[in-house]
């Protein structure tokens, strides 16, 4: 068991990385681009003058500048994402956490043409637990989603709560799905059983919802 | 008469400076940001290249290539993709890619694939029209 869970671990960690360093790799090649734009701007006002050349180069710069913040969040977020795996158990705020993940994550969504987000929770609700293994449960369940609707559309996150019990709700935001599926559709996913599997091992619970197109992992 | 480009990426700030880069060197680009667009532009406009970056959201770069080709066969795709990745370069290559460049590509050397690809499609479309003039001689017995 614990060999597949360092296998799936790298997986994920892996697909986050080639993700967001793809990413990376448009960033720099703006920068690049622009870069060389500038050196035609400058090649040919040497060569007989180019009109607007001050306002020319200061879009240049001004889309330079903007890459490079871009770049930097991106690096931001993606050591905050590496340094998660520091210790195999920690305490983790859950909102900020899966906030977190769908922003390095969304770029993988959005290839599929999905948009993830999560509501704002104000209770700070926070667990000891594995952040590698609580992250990929939180995928798995948006993946399974997909898998499970063909959801061209979009993944709402929400915490909720009651007095004696709180999940996270994975919700797919789509109203032409017939509520009837819901349950089957889920569990004929394979990621199903891996979320199972998952949260067993971290002491959580996976439900699937019986009147919308819903996940719910009890955390409480 | 210029070379007509068509530009595919959904890294919109990207292919506007490389467009730029590119008229700089009297070339005609158009631009769009999605693979769906480029298969209808492809459809409306006979383009000299077509430049497509492999991973766009929903209809993917390959996807399109496919998708152009059924219209457009003899029109030369240039792939473009952020990954260095060969297995992407070998699909695009078997389905009928005439090149592949991994971004950030050196602007000269896209210069001279697309000029390399323009010749070669004058020279097919020539080709086709000689064997079309051929065949009409042959029919009337000339």
């Amino acid at each position: 068991m614990q060999m597949k869970n360092s296998n799936d671990k790298a997986g994920f960690l892996g697909g986050v990385t080639a993700s967001v360093t793809h990413e990376l790799q448009n960033v720099l090649a703006i920068i690049k681009e622009t870069s060389g734009l500038m050196e035609d701007f400058l090649l040919m006002n040497q060569a007989g003058g180019m009109p607007d050349l001050d306002e020319r180069l200061g879009k240049c710069l001004e889309t330079i500048k903007k890459q490079s913040y871009r770049g930097v969040t991106l690096t931001s977020r993606l050591n905050g994402f590496a340094h998660t795996s520091d210790s195999p158990q920690s305490t983790i705020n859950i909102f900020e956490t899966l906030q977190k993940m769908i922003s390095i994550t969304d770029r993988l969504f959005k290839q599929k043409g999905i948009d993830v987000s999560i509501i704002p929770c104000d209770t700070p609700y926070s667990i000891i637990t594995d952040a590698i293994l609580f992250q990929m449960i939180a995928f798995s369940c948006i993946e399974c989603l997909i898998d499970a609707f063909q959801a061209n559309t979009a993944i709402i996150l929400a915490i909720q709560s009651s007095e004696s019990q709180a999940a996270i709700q994975l919700l797919c935001n789509n109203r032409d799905l017939n509520h009837m599926d819901y349950r089957q559709k889920i569990i004929q996913t394979h990621h199903w059983e891996k979320i199972n599997a998952l949260c067993e091992q971290l002491g959580l619970k996976a439900d699937i919802s019986t009147d919308i197109p819903a996940l719910l992992i009890f955390f409480k | 008469m210029k070379t007509k480009i068509l530009l595919a990426d959904d890294e919109k700030e990207f292919i506007e400076m490389l467009a730029q880069r590119l008229e700089l060197r009297d070339l005609a680009v158009t631009t769009v940001y999605s693979g769906k667009d480029a298969i209808e532009l492809a459809e409306k406009i006979d383009f000299d290249v077509i430049i497509l970056d492999v991973l766009m959201p929903e209809i993917t770069g390959i996807d399109a290539l496919q998708q152009i080709k059924k219209s457009k066969p003899f029109t030369p795709i240039i792939m473009l993709t952020g990954e260095a990745s060969i297995e992407n370069a070998i699909q695009g290559m078997k389905l009928g890619a005439l090149d592949f460049l991994i971004k950030p590509a050196d602007t000269e050397l896209l210069i001279k694939k697309i000029s390399q690809a323009r010749k070669l499609k004058h020279e097919h479309e020539e080709r086709i029209r000689q064997a079309e003039i051929e065949n009409i001689l042959r029919t009337r017995g000339w």
